[in-house]
């Protein structure tokens, strides 16, 4: 396997080719997909209060501009019927009586927006709208405001009277010690690295299928099991060999989901990797190899005791199934935190270590990040013995492939 | 008179299927014995059994002094086994599938080299043919290569599944020849297998025929013919298994 060059190169340079491109693609594209909004104007009238002007056409403008201004394609229409069978990815209608609700002390004026369903760029739409309209709400605030200020003789300050309470964010750390926006931004970035962990388990698993039931199947294995080489050498030396290649694919996937997410954060002027610091990087490398071991430590009994190579790919796909779930999950949930009869299923499985210490080194608490590799290394380590226990070279002749 | 292997009453079952029902055997040191049978006849079960891979269900096995399945870690050290239909690792050279396979049994680099080289001259390959990938050999050249990795390693037991099944007739001859000559120099105990009569009466000292999943007649090639009245092995095995034909 090793011998294989190219298979080597594919799989460590496809993954580190494919998933910037799919970023940098999906990117790009989004940015050539025109979407279409009408706007409709039914109100179609103005209003002084004080001195400051409400009018309806004023805020269509706001809109039309900004939405332009995203390349987007508006249509402006007076009527509803002047666009009817036209296709659009959302609807504005500023409706009937907006500048007098507005400008009115007692009543609120309304706006209609309406969705096309299944549309991406809809939802880009409907923010931009929505931006426009809370500004412009904002400003009829302030007005209505400096009016009754006007008319009751008060001295006001608008900001005081619109935002009378103001919040100071200050962050800390779970250990309790004072952090900076920069480790949450990387404790963000430490749920996408043990996200990435997801792309491991499936080729460690294909090649300890293809290491032990390959070798079955291209007839060289039988003639191995009659040498000296003890029972336990010949699995952990598989296991080994296997988890080296899987980590040069492993490492592959996950620089290439970094970059995923690298490449499109530099195109709107973020530098991401500023953030990968020389521990995330590290402890991601060590979440990998332990990620693959435990793959392997998992899958093995089961490849051993299984009766056919049938049997033995259902559970390769039950652990990566298993596996993915928790790489998933970790993106939104802090496993530690869950109740103790939910959370203590989790930490059967090694995965749910790697992911904890990875939080646990991001979060600086090396200690418990420790304790968490120790037990993931020990769990996969006890599996593995196992599986040199339960190996027989029986099974393995007489293994239906 | 010692023997290297020894086999009493030995029956082995795969779910309700026997394929053994009382195997008895013994086999010399230093001679070529031969198990012949038709396919089924349970002669590729009592070679796993004897090389250590499967574990029978009542009997009494002793290879070269150890009791199986106790001591089989012991056994392993001193035999060597080609199983029927072996195949080579494609992707490796001639020379270096040798190789790997004299890395298991050497004790360092050096002694390695020589245990190849003395496969690579069982083999009789071409040292260009040597250089070439085993995915570029004729089935009969893998073979060799086979067949000179099973020998190479000195053992004091050889097993051969089969070695010359699937091959055209020159191929055959030549592994014939390969094996003829090495158990003539070296004197090591081997144990071969096969359905091919005309193989085992020119390889063999000493024959076992299995029919059924049990030992039918164990003799000579010459003692067999004789015995039956036949005029050649195969009216022989013919005419005893006819006997215990169920």
């Amino acid at each position: 396997m090793v011998r294989d060059i190219r298979t080597l190169l594919v799989i460590s340079l496809l993954p580190l080719i494919i998933m910037p491109l799919m970023g940098l693609s999906s990117l790009y594209l989004q940015q050539y997909q025109q979407g279409v909004v009408v706007i409709i104007d039914e109100d179609r009238s103005w209003a002084l209060l004080g001195n400051h002007n409400v009018s309806s056409r004023d805020l269509m403008t706001k809109i039309v501009d900004a939405l332009r201004a995203s390349n987007f394609i508006v249509r402006v229409a007076m009527n509803i019927g002047d666009l009817k069978n036209e296709y659009y990815d959302l609807k504005v209608v500023i409706l009937k009586g907006f500048v007098k609700n507005a400008t009115s002390f007692t009543k609120v004026a309304h706006v209609k927006i309406i969705r096309t369903v299944g549309s991406v760029k809809a939802y880009d739409a409907d923010r931009i709208v929505q931006n426009e309209l809370a500004a412009y709400s904002k400003y009829i605030s302030q007005i209505k405001t400096l009016y009754l200020a006007d008319k009751s003789g008060l001295k006001v300050s608008t900001e005081s009277v619109l935002t009378p309470i103001k919040v100071i964010i200050g962050m800390i750390s779970p250990e309790g010690v004072a952090a900076s926006p920069t480790e949450e931004f990387r404790s963000y970035l430490a749920r996408i690295v043990a996200f990435s962990l997801i792309f491991v388990t499936t080729p460690s698993i294909a090649y300890i299928t293809d290491s032990i039931i390959g070798e079955k199947e291209r007839k060289t294995f039988e003639a191995v099991l009659a040498t000296p080489i003890p029972r336990q050498a010949l699995l952990l030396g598989k296991v080994l060999s296997t988890s080296l290649v899987g980590l040069i694919a492993g490492i592959s996937d996950a620089i290439g989901l970094i970059l995923f997410f690298v490449l499109p954060s530099l195109a709107y002027g973020i530098n991401v990797l500023a953030y990968l610091t020389a521990d995330l990087v590290i402890i991601h490398i060590v979440g990998v190899y332990i990620s693959i071991l435990a793959s392997l430590a998992l899958v093995l009994p089961a490849m051993i005791r299984a009766g056919s190579y049938r049997s033995s790919q259902a559970v390769s796909l039950a652990i990566i199934s298993i596996a993915s779930i928790i790489f998933f999950i970790c993106l939104y949930v802090d496993i530690p935190n869950l109740l103790p009869l939910i959370k203590y299923p989790f930490y059967i499985l090694p995965y749910t270590h790697v992911v904890v210490m990875i939080r646990n080194i991001v979060l600086g608490a090396p200690i418990k990040a420790l304790i968490h590799l120790s037990v993931a290394l020990a769990e996969s380590a006890a599996l593995l013995m196992f599986s040199v226990k339960m190996f027989s070279d029986e099974r393995i002749i007489y293994l239906k492939t | 008179m010692r023997y290297a292997v020894e086999l009493y009453n030995v029956k082995k079952k795969f779910g309700k299927i026997a394929a053994l029902k009382g195997i008895t055997l013994k086999v010399h040191e230093g001679e070529v014995f031969g198990l012949i049978g038709p396919n089924g006849a349970g002669k590729t079960t009592t070679l796993r059994i004897i090389a250590t891979l499967v574990k029978h269900d009542e009997g009494y096995v002793n290879v070269l002094g150890y009791e199986l399945p106790k001591d089989k870690e012991k056994v392993r050290k001193f035999i060597s086994y080609l199983p029927e239909e072996a195949s080579l690792y494609h992707r490796l050279t001639g020379w270096e599938n040798l190789l790997y396979f004299a890395m298991i049994y050497a004790e360092n680099k050096d002694q390695a080299h020589k245990l190849a080289e003395l496969g690579a001259k069982i083999a009789g390959l071409s040292s260009d043919a040597l250089k070439r990938r085993a995915s570029e050999y004729s089935k009969g050249m893998a073979r060799r290569i086979a067949v000179a990795r099973t020998l190479m390693s000195r053992s004091k037991l050889v097993i051969l599944d089969e070695p010359t099944s699937g091959l055209d007739v020159f191929s055959a001859v030549r592994i014939r020849e390969m094996i003829k000559n090495f158990a003539k120099s070296l004197k090591t105990t081997i144990i071969i297998s096969s359905h091919n009569m005309l193989e085992v009466q020119y390889l063999c000292d000493r024959i076992a025929l299995i029919h059924e999943g049990r030992i039918v007649a164990t003799d000579t090639p010459e003692n067999l013919v004789k015995y039956t009245n036949s005029a050649n092995l195969e009216e022989a095995f013919i005419k005893l298994v006819g006997d215990y034909h169920e």
